[in-house]
């Protein structure tokens, strides 16, 4: 692990490949087998602008909420709830907290700023607060975008 | 008994590989009896997600409840999983 061996990383690098390690569960246990078109995820990491991207071209938030949750207005909504309620798509499996957990750590720690977007959805939490809202931009999946310097 | 979480690998991230992980240990590895107590020591583990860890260590506490403990957890993606999960515990979810 790159990160691993970098001095003002020695304290987060597991959080960050934590993160990006849910990211990369949700692309997989939401869309296996149902995939939009491109199966799989894309990553890719900065080591010198220090960020990271893990996206997928699956259903999206909303649409793997809809069973359990057929009231959500629009993405935005949907992703606000995602990171915030302890609730799954595969309900009524036991999961619904790899979010909740990069939400918790990343609002921790200011140096982290978390971009998701799925939809027209968008999800932030810079300097340790977060704000949802509806861009103009429809992502066919989902995007996380994580700084972490 | 001491389960070394570290011989179930060092990045232990994935929700299919913690869901194996806890499959082998029941298999080979539990205590056939609920009355022993279980310390699980995270040195060595680099990074352990809430998702891993929903397969094994919830899973553990639902099979021996109250007699699951933990050591060595300073790691921070260990911390933060563990937060998270007592979390989920006492919402009951």
């Amino acid at each position: 692990m790159e990160l691993a061996k970098r001095k003002e990383f020695q304290n987060t690098y597991q959080l960050i490949t934590a993160f990006a390690g849910e990211f990369g569960n949700n692309s997989f246990d939401h869309n296996l087998g149902n995939w939009r078109d491109e199966p799989g995820v894309f990553f890719v990491y900065d080591s010198e602008k220090n960020f990271f991207v893990v996206a997928d071209r699956g259903q999206g938030v909303r649409q793997t909420l809809r069973d359990i949750r057929p009231d959500l207005p629009n993405d935005a909504e949907a992703i606000r709830v995602a990171f915030t309620e302890i609730i799954s798509g595969r309900s009524p499996e036991h999961r619904g907290n790899g979010l909740k957990f990069v939400r918790r750590a990343v609002k921790g720690n200011s140096t982290f700023r978390l971009f998701f977007y799925s939809g027209r959805g968008e999800y932030q939490i810079v300097e340790s607060k977060d704000f949802d809202g509806l861009g103009e931009k429809d992502y066919k999946g989902t995007i996380a975008i994580l700084f972490f310097s | 008994m001491r389960i070394e979480l570290k011989k179930f690998g060092e990045m232990l991230i994935s929700r299919p590989a913690g869901r194996e992980a806890y499959l082998a240990a029941k298999a080979y590895l539990l205590p056939k009896t609920k009355n022993e107590e279980i310390i699980i020591d995270f040195s060595g583990v680099e990074v352990l997600t809430p998702s891993w860890a929903d397969e094994f260590i919830t899973k553990l506490q639902e099979d021996f409840p109250g007699k699951v403990s933990f050591l060595n957890t300073e790691n921070p993606s260990v911390k933060a999983t563990l937060e998270t999960l007592a979390e989920l515990l006492k919402t009951g979810k």
